[in-house]
């Protein structure tokens, strides 16, 4: 009955309440809209790092991943291939030469990634092939280079165009070799675009004076779940001599923002709380100050003190409740179709593009979101009333029964 | 059998600083079955000796007993209680539960005592059977007339059968008729049920009523009898 008359209660003051329980649902739908965009931006500028380059895990020589000179190579290809080839839950994986050079037209140069790789294999694990913009893909042939558009304008080179490619070699001696421009990418990361070449491995090898030697393999697992499983699994294989690092290790900025947010949004959520916590509260006072005379009476028929307490922070929890279950049906009535179609921040396309997250963000809803939008809100209702719940209990029952 | 022994009552209030003796050194025993009216002018203390007695305000000296027991040694939730286990009350302006219905309303005090729901619901239907309101049972105060709602919270009162039933001017807010109607009522439950009436009030029609009449001036019994 207590739970009835609660329920009662609440609704005994119509607008007021609905006016708390739109104000609740502004809240709920804030939480779950910010949350699923932060978690989509993030989530899509892993995954595209992922797939555009780094893949779930490489394996190198130890010591490459912080000094990527070229004398790093890997000390046994084929034992790594061996392992890799025996562990089931690989599903692709490609070899590639990786070292720093310069790349040079006829009017610019720039410090560049060079990454000599086999075009078929690599289909397999980037999306480079799917990125190409204008002209094609490495077709195999000799002395092809990819090139990133935002680079092809900065050394002024068209498709056909021939570059110069520089790196340190083997044996120190600077190694160098003319390619022609197939094709130009352009990934959601800008930054990317302007680094990172891609040449056919026999070239890069030749150039390099590498002898067959490679610089890393880069595969993927078929859960992402099992990242780590599976790089301790083929560490404990190789030995010391290798580094075999994740897409954490090797993206730690990324990874640090994204442990970052999800530590700063209890932040966003305390802000929506303290606004929520002001809001119930004053609606509780009210609701509170107008049955001073009720309390009284509930009082002298022998009401105690933790029932008129839990009364009132039920009523406090019901609209909480209430207006979460009505926030979290309209959240969720948006947030379905953005999942298809995403939200285009053209607007902001500039500074999306350099995170690397492209300009049409695709929400993500993850359990914890889900969760603490249905906590959170009923949660801090019941905080909120606790202040009038206090004031109510405090009364006196003789002077509440005479209160006008 | 005593129901209700005050010794010595006295209640001051201390109003901007002037005490003002509300009830003085009233020494007053009340018997099970009486119908029992406390009368004065306003401002005699009537009020205030029938919440000292129900256990709503503390005396500034004195004793209150219920059934022999020293209200004035129970904490706030022991007196809660009391009140919930012996103590009935009726009040001028009824005081229903504007969000239940009267069966609701009656059944409350039964809920809060925790008796179970069928319980509840089959001694509060055959208290509306006896006072014959019973075809009120659904209604809300709101759809209820005052004399209507005063019959509920009589209902609502006797339900738990308490020892002492308090009614401050019951019939403050009632025409002559409908105020006749609900004195006949709580007559014929002090009657058939022997249940203990005290009242507060000035109001003649309830006066007449009386078995035993106590007349209060400044706070002091002037007349018992």
């Amino acid at each position: 009955m207590l739970i009835k008359l609660s329920w009662r209660n609440i609704w005994r003051n119509k607008r007021r309440s609905q006016i708390v329980v739109i104000s609740i649902i502004v809240g709920v739908v804030a939480i779950i809209l910010m949350d699923t965009l932060s978690m989509g931006m993030i989530r899509q500028m892993l995954e595209n790092q992922i797939g555009s380059h780094v893949g779930h895990i490489q394996i190198h020589r130890n010591g490459f991943n912080d000094n990527k000179i070229i004398q790093n190579y890997l000390p046994d290809a084929d034992e790594v291939e061996e392992v890799l080839k025996s562990t089931p839950e690989v599903i692709a994986f490609s070899e590639r030469v990786l070292t720093l050079g310069l790349l040079s037209s006829a009017t610019n140069s720039s410090g560049v990634f060079l990454v000599g790789i086999h075009p078929e294999e690599e289909r397999n694990i980037t999306t480079i092939n799917g990125s190409i913009v204008k002209g094609n893909y490495l077709s195999g042939h000799k002395r092809e280079i990819v090139i990133g558009e935002k680079l092809a304008e900065k050394l002024g080179v068209e498709l056909g165009d021939k570059v110069v490619a520089m790196a340190s070699a083997l044996d120190g001696t600077i190694g160098s070799d003319v390619f022609r421009v197939v094709g130009l990418y352009q990934t959601l990361s800008s930054e990317f675009d302007k680094t990172y070449i891609y040449i056919p491995i026999q070239n890069s090898q030749k150039m390099l004076d590498l002898a067959g030697h490679i610089s890393e393999y880069v595969f993927l697992v078929e859960n992402t779940k099992e990242v780590q499983d599976v790089k301790l699994s083929i560490k404990n294989h190789l030995g010391e001599k290798y580094e075999v690092l994740s897409y954490r290790d090797l993206l730690p900025t990324l990874v640090m923002y994204m442990d970052l947010y999800k530590q700063t949004i209890w932040i966003f959520y305390l802000i929506i709380a303290i606004a929520m916590v002001f809001g119930i509260v004053n609606t509780m006072l009210m609701s509170v100050f107008e049955r001073i005379q009720e309390f009284g009476v509930l009082m002298a028929m022998g009401m105690k003190n933790g029932k008129l307490f839990t009364m009132i922070l039920m009523e406090a929890f019901f609209l909480g409740v209430f207006g979460t279950i009505v926030g979290v049906l309209i959240g969720l009535i948006i947030y379905f179709p953005l999942t298809q179609s995403g939200i285009d921040f053209s607007t902001f396309s500039e500074g999306l593009t350099a995170m690397g997250s492209g300009a049409i963000i695709f929400p993500i809803l993850t359990f914890q979101g889900f969760l603490s939008a249905l906590v959170i809100v009923p949660f801090v209702s019941v905080i909120g009333a606790i202040y009038p719940a206090i004031r109510t209990v405090r009364l006196q029952p003789v002077s509440a029964i005479r209160y006008v | 059998m005593e129901v209700i022994r005050t010794e010595k009552l006295e209640k001051i209030y201390g109003d901007n600083g002037v005490p003002v003796k509300a009830v003085d050194g009233v020494d007053l025993t009340i018997k099970k079955g009486e119908f029992l009216v406390i009368a004065g002018p306003s401002g005699s203390g009537k009020t205030t000796l029938l919440n000292m007695i129900g256990a709503l305000d503390q005396p500034t000296s004195g004793k209150v007993y219920l059934e022999g027991e020293d209200l004035s040694r129970k904490s706030r939730s022991q007196l809660a209680n009391l009140r919930l286990r012996k103590l009935g009350f009726v009040f001028q302006a009824y005081n229903l539960i504007p969000v239940l219905n009267a069966l609701e309303n009656i059944e409350f005090t039964m809920m809060l005592i925790g008796i179970s729901e069928k319980e509840r619901e089959d001694r509060a239907m055959k208290v509306m059977e006896e006072l014959g309101i019973n075809e009120l049972a659904y209604k809300r105060p709101n759809e209820m007339s005052g004399g209507q709602q005063q019959r509920v919270a009589v209902a609502r009162a006797i339900v738990n059968n308490p020892s002492i039933v308090l009614a401050d001017e019951p019939t403050a807010n009632l025409d002559s008729k409908t105020g006749e109607s609900l004195l006949d009522l709580m007559e014929q439950m002090n009657k058939e049920k022997d249940i203990t009436f005290v009242f507060s009030s000035h109001d003649p029609q309830v006066i007449n009523r009386a078995k035993r009449l106590l007349k209060l001036q400044d706070g002091r019994i002037k007349i018992d009898g």
